[in-house]
């Protein structure tokens, strides 16, 4: 492995997230509060360190998939430990163990947290909470292709390592216009948000942090009740932003491009937008008996299914209170997840299409054994290789998500507590039912289950993949010198 | 909405057929920071593509109107068709004319169409026609002339030669200064020296040793006259053994034969021969396989004054180069096809080797860097020398450039840059630091940066 250029690509992670460092400095300094200090210390401690290893610029640049995967791994491990720290000396969150959980599940935009008192934090790190969802949401890695200038052609493998969905397609030839083009459809569509809510009566500090967790579709709150006392207005904004987040990122990049009869075939975009209908409906019939008018039931129903299948894990309702048949749809959204190239998680509507069709192809194959059928979508042939990554996908995704559960529990809590508990982290959602539902928090576990659910939100957040090469001894071994 | 954080804009390419010279093409394209989308209709090579490079890859036919709309071609500049097939790559190009307003590149190989390359382009309107095999044959007919250099590149039309050759031990110039060069000829300037491996652009105070490589540019005429003053034999050579009958090989002996040399080619397929002797009747046809020693020994190849290896396979080419290295005195020129051991065939001594794909990327690569400058185009040759390690380019010069009427130490020059020759009118001139260049002039010069598209970019 090609340890420099590794090393090269982390100190600039670490300038950014000292740069990013600087936002709730600022924020502590408008509140006056002393909780500033912390983050600059961490800040100025990281940009030196990453400023250190950003000069010496490594002479081979040469990046292969195995260097993609391995940074983007250590990546979002340092963002997260260096992003705890300050947590810990603001003596907001005193607990190492617990500050790292939180951050955590800040960057991989998950929204589980082991606060049962938020509204107690300062501003500074609820900012500090829900910026880096945002920084999370879109990958910062992505943001570093955007301006960055790595020489040679083989940065892609640091974008497939850190988007979502089972292949990454370019919106234009280059990655680092791809970047910046998903970058600023994030940031416009941020600010949108931010406006309508500002608009909507909310001051700049709750707009801000709101948005930030519903544009990573992360959902962290800054209050103890989630989002369940906004008024119905701001509710909505938020719901209808956390499902337009969902959707796949190339969508917007058509429709700004002009191409809009292509944007709206795209199957996947489709599909997520019949899930959420049916989704929707079903539940609002199922619980209007419990809500009684009809326009609150319709948006409870609409931001709760909105709400999971993104990943967000915003509440307006204790949904853990709702009839079986209810809870047991939100599960299965947990599951099915947003689009792939989205900045939600899940496993990914498109990865459902897929195995769906290759369901349909083996029924048929059973039927009449000698007959040939490609799975196609939007009129294009799937091939092979990418058939055989999603099966192993589903396949590792159902390995490690049993063996977590596994680990958990022998700290003899429920079944659904435990289940929803691995489902909501590896899924990046934030909320299960029980013990985790919208009005509990993660914090009755012990501290080895809650580094089992860190491991499954990085897991969840990177497709898997790129965590698990970090445990292959092979991935370690350096380049052999010629005598 | 345009990237701010991109600097200089490259142009929007599509390049169809993802081959050696397509992947070649990309390599470089890419390094100009170019937008690249590739087209193949075999999307294992697409991905291959687009895996290894900054490129976009479309699996599709770049054939048809669909995929080259998908591919964006309303807003390309330009399109590149090197494809397997002749046709197709001439039919890509009239669609491509059709739909969007770009340049267009065919590669077109055939024999049949080499003498009306001229009438094609012009009726198609294509910007561009490359015979990859025409070139090759060109070149090494170009060593044939003058055997003892082991490149030669040419400029302004062939007035002035960019000429590698190899120091013999013991040579009069074994070491000199190579200020003393000027007392063997005063009209050339040596642009690079190569020893073992390593590339040292020289000044006055070097000295020079047996087994360099010393690279010079001057007029033909300069050329002949430094190498009799010290003593280097110029005659073009007498005969050559060309070594597989295809189209390159055709190329050549068709042209050797024009130049009064005598031919020998060794095909082994007797069909082909039976062709070849119809289409050449000076050359003499020996049908035979060309990988067998006693088939070349029986040929004559130790008589012979020049050896040319042209089979289809670079494995067996490099293998008969280095036997004739070995046993025999020819003048031997290697043409190798893909083969990525750069730094193996580097040290196997093999002298003159030609890399087909490098030079028709260097057509096209010139050609889009004239087709970025907009109306006009300022670059008239690019030649990669020095294994890829620097560019000698051939710019003309525009009317107020910022370089016109200065003399040329006046100029604030960028490092690793020489002004290697100026072309006024057809009058050569070796510039020293008091010339000028004038408008009008053809300038070359050879530098070690990348992406040059104007005579003004060598200012800094």
């Amino acid at each position: 492995m090609n340890y420099s250029v590794v090393i090269y690509v982390l100190g600039w992670i670490m300038d950014i997230e000292a740069a990013c460092m600087m936002l709730p400095c600022l924020v502590a300094a408008i509140y006056g509060e002393k909780e500033g200090l912390g983050f600059l210390y961490v800040a100025v401690a990281a940009a030196l360190v990453g400023t250190i290893i950003v000069m010496h610029k490594p002479k081979d640049m040469k990046f292969y998939l195995k260097e993609g995967f391995v940074t983007t791994a250590l990546s979002w491990i340092i963002l997260s430990v260096l992003g705890a720290l300050p947590f810990i000396l603001n003596d907001d969150i005193p607990h190492f163990t617990d500050a790292l959980f939180e951050t955590v599940s800040g960057f991989t935009t998950t929204g589980s947290t082991i606060l049962s008192d938020v509204e107690a934090l300062s501003h500074a790190s609820l900012f500090w909470r829900s910026f880096t969802h945002w920084i999370g949401g879109m990958g910062v890695l992505v943001f570093l292709l955007a301006i960055l200038p790595m020489a040679g052609g083989s940065n892609m493998n640091l974008m497939k390592a850190e988007s979502p969905g089972p292949s990454v397609g370019k919106l234009v030839p280059k990655v680092r216009d791809t970047a910046f083009y998903l970058y600023a459809i994030y940031f416009v569509m941020t600010v949108i948000e931010v406006v309508l809510l500002l608009f909507g009566g909310m001051n700049p500090f709750e707009a801000l942090t709101i948005s930030f967790g519903t544009a990573g579709t992360g959902g962290l709150s800054i209050w103890n009740d989630s989002i369940m006392s906004c008024t119905v207005y701001q509710q909505w904004v938020i719901g209808i932003f956390m499902v337009l987040f969902g959707v796949n990122f190339t969508f917007y990049f058509l429709l700004i491009s002009g191409k809009i009869k292509q944007a709206f075939k795209i199957e996947e975009v489709r599909v997520y937008f019949i899930i959420i209908f049916v989704a929707v409906t079903t539940i609002a019939i199922n619980i209007y008996d419990k809500i009684g008018s009809l326009g609150a039931t319709i948006r409870h129903s609409f931001f709760q299914v909105g709400s999971i299948i993104t990943t967000t894990g915003y509440g307006t309702a204790d949904f853990d209170t709702w009839p079986a048949l209810s809870k047991t749809i939100l599960v299965m959204l947990m599951f099915i997840g947003a689009c792939a190239g989205s900045t939600g998680g899940g496993i990914k509507v498109s990865r459902f299409i897929v195995m769906a069709k290759t369901v349909r192809k083996e029924i048929v194959s059973f039927l009449f054994p000698k007959s040939v059928k490609k799975i196609k979508i939007e009129d294009k042939v799937i091939g092979h290789e990418t058939l055989r990554s999603i099966n192993v996908y589903f396949m590792t995704y159902i390995i490690i998500f049993s063996v977590s559960l596994l680990l958990i529990s022998y700290e003899n809590k429920d079944m659904t507590s435990n289940f929803t508990a691995v489902a909501a982290t590896i899924n990046n959602i934030g909320p299960g039912l029980s013990k985790v539902g919208p009005t509990c928090n993660f914090s009755c576990y012990s501290a080895f289950s809650k580094y089992v659910f860190m491991f499954d939100m990085l897991a969840g957040r990177l497709e898997l993949f790129p965590i698990l090469l970090l445990f292959s001894p092979s991935v370690w071994k350096r380049k052999k010198k010629v005598a | 909405m345009e990237n701010p954080f991109k600097k200089n804009r490259g142009l929007k390419i599509i390049i169809v057929g993802c081959g050696k010279v397509g992947n070649t093409l990309v390599e470089k394209l890419v390094q100009e920071k170019h937008d690249i989308t590739v087209i193949d209709t075999n999307s294992d090579l697409v991905d291959r593509v687009s895996e290894t490079y900054d490129v976009m890859g479309i699996a599709g036919n770049g054939f048809s109107y669909r995929v080259l709309l998908d591919a964006g071609i309303n807003e390309t500049d330009v399109l590149i068709a090197v494809t397997e097939s002749d046709e197709l790559n001439m039919l890509c190009c009239t669609i491509a004319n059709q739909v969007g307003h770009c340049a267009t590149i065919a590669r077109v190989r055939n024999p049949d169409y080499s003498d009306e390359l001229a009438y094609l382009r012009s009726k198609l309107g294509i910007s561009l026609i490359i015979n990859p095999e025409l070139e090759t044959a060109r070149e090494i007919a170009r060593l044939l002339r003058l055997p003892m250099a082991e490149e030669i590149n040419a400029f302004t039309k062939g007035h002035a030669e960019l000429i590698k050759f190899k120091l013999p031990d013991g040579n009069v110039l074994d070491g000199s200064h190579i200020s003393d060069i000027r007392n063997y000829n005063s009209q050339l300037l040596v642009c690079g020296v190569e020893r073992s491996g390593e590339l040292v652009i020289p000044d006055g105070s070097f000295v020079l040793r047996g087994q360099d490589y010393i690279t010079f540019i001057a007029t033909p005429i300069n050329t002949q006259n430094f190498f009799k003053k010290i003593d280097i034999d110029t005659h073009q050579v007498k005969n050559c053994m060309i070594i597989g009958g295809g189209k390159s090989s055709y190329y050549l002996a068709k042209q050797l034969t024009e130049m009064n040399i005598d031919v020998k080619i060794v095909e082994i397929n007797m069909k082909r021969c039976e062709e070849l002797s119809a289409l050449i009747p000076k050359a003499l046809i020996i049908c035979g396989d060309g990988t067998d020693e006693s088939v070349l020994r029986e040929a004559g190849i130790e008589e012979a004054d020049s050896v040319v290896p042209l089979t289809g396979l670079d494995e067996e080419n490099i293998l008969i180069t280095l036997f004739a290295r070995q046993f025999t005195a020819a003048k031997v020129i290697t043409k190798i096809k893909r083969s990525s051991f750069h730094d193996v065939i580097d040290n196997l001594d093999m002298g003159s080797i030609l890399y087909p794909r490098y030079m028709i990327s260097e057509t096209i690569i010139g050609h889009v860097r004239a087709t970025q400058n907009g109306i006009g185009s300022n670059i008239e040759m690019l030649y990669h020398i020095f294994d890829n390690k620097a560019e000698a380019i051939e710019f003309n010069t525009e009317k107020n450039s910022p370089v016109v009427g200065k003399a040329l130490m006046e100029l604030k020059l960028k490092d690793n840059l020489l002004v290697a020759c100026i072309n006024r009118n057809g009058k050569i001139i070796i510039p020293k630091g008091d010339d000028v260049i004038q408008e009008n002039d053809k300038v070359v010069i050879v530098t070690t940066h990348t992406g040059f598209k104007d005579l003004k970019d060598i200012l800094k």
